[in-house]
């Protein structure tokens, strides 16, 4: 069940769809992850100067926030768009026994996963306009925090979707 | 006569010096959350999608016997998104005086603002 484009049928099986469908997710999840990680860091532990070697840290942090909005907002579109995708074969393979094996609150942290992802898809327009206008000090304190949330955001939603995957995902 | 040949403007370029986007995406931005949550508790998709049979029906409906769930998400997703669109559009045709007046902490404030709904709403998953 689900959304499968026949002919891709003819050349791979409906698992190693759905497999490589589901690992695209992760993916396309840790690139996100990983830039809007930088950027959180950036701007609430922002680097003033750096003397001598920098430590790990401060080079994680010292990132040129800006240059990152638009891939964020591309990779979190085109991660929503992956993950809505799979949701379908979600529903019924991975859903439903969940709920027959009573993990009411696995399914429950990830409808709120569900609903703080479409939240964000919210928030991106304005978050790009922050960035692109990173010189403008009336942005700064809205940019810091809505960069902060949708960090938050996307930690939150990488940690439920693996936990949900241990629960019932390869190989179950 | 200048020999100087200007580049054009990119549609990126002009979006991030725009006044009227700015204006929608403050709107939209509030008005997500809020909508979404509404459409969450009183259950108002735009459509209904059933994985099972692959049909979609408008509005709200229910599951049906033997052809498995019912799909609201993709539907409050929709009716969040064009009304939140809608919004947005609407709001750019206030006075400039007006949209300046709005908090731009409110992108941030209102999101936070709906989680602990969000998590009332969910109620039913949290059995111990």
């Amino acid at each position: 069940m689900g959304i499968i484009p026949d002919f891709l049928l003819d050349y791979i099986s409906v698992n190693t769809y759905w497999t490589i469908l589901f690992i695209a997710h992760g993916l396309l999840a840790v690139a996100l992850l990983g830039a809007l990680s930088h950027q959180a860091m950036s701007v609430l532990m922002p680097v003033r100067q750096v003397a001598g070697s920098a430590s790990f840290v401060t080079r994680f942090r010292s990132v040129r926030g800006a240059g990152y909005a638009t891939a964020v907002c591309v990779l979190w579109i085109v991660t929503f768009l992956f993950g809505a995708w799979i949701y379908t074969k979600y529903r019924i393979y991975v859903r439903i026994p969940i709920e027959q094996a009573g993990y009411w609150k696995t399914q429950g942290v990830f409808e709120m996963k569900e609903h703080l992802v479409t939240i964000g898809l919210g928030l991106l327009p304005i978050y790009w306009y922050f960035w692109k206008n990173a010189r403008n000090p009336e942005f700064d304190s809205p940019r810091k925090w809505l960069t902060v949330t949708l960090a938050a955001i996307c930690w939150y939603s990488f940690l439920v979707g693996h936990v949900v995957n241990n629960v019932r995902g390869f190989g179950s | 006569m200048s020999t100087t040949v200007q580049a054009p403007a990119t549609t990126a370029a002009s979006l991030a010096t725009s006044a009227t986007f700015r204006t929608f995406a403050t709107v939209f931005a509030i008005a997500t959350p809020i909508i979404y949550t509404a459409c969450e508790m009183q259950n108002w998709p735009l459509f209904t999608y059933h994985p099972g049979s692959n049909r979609i029906d408008l509005g709200w409906a229910p599951a049906v016997k033997d052809e498995g769930p019912a799909m609201y998400w993709y539907g409050w997703t929709a009716t969040t998104l064009i009304g939140a669109g809608i919004l947005g559009m609407l709001a750019t045709m206030l006075p400039e005086r007006m949209v300046r007046s709005i908090p731009l902490s409110l992108v941030w404030i209102v999101p936070l603002a709906m989680i602990p709904i969000l998590i009332y709403a969910l109620r039913f998953f949290w059995r111990w």
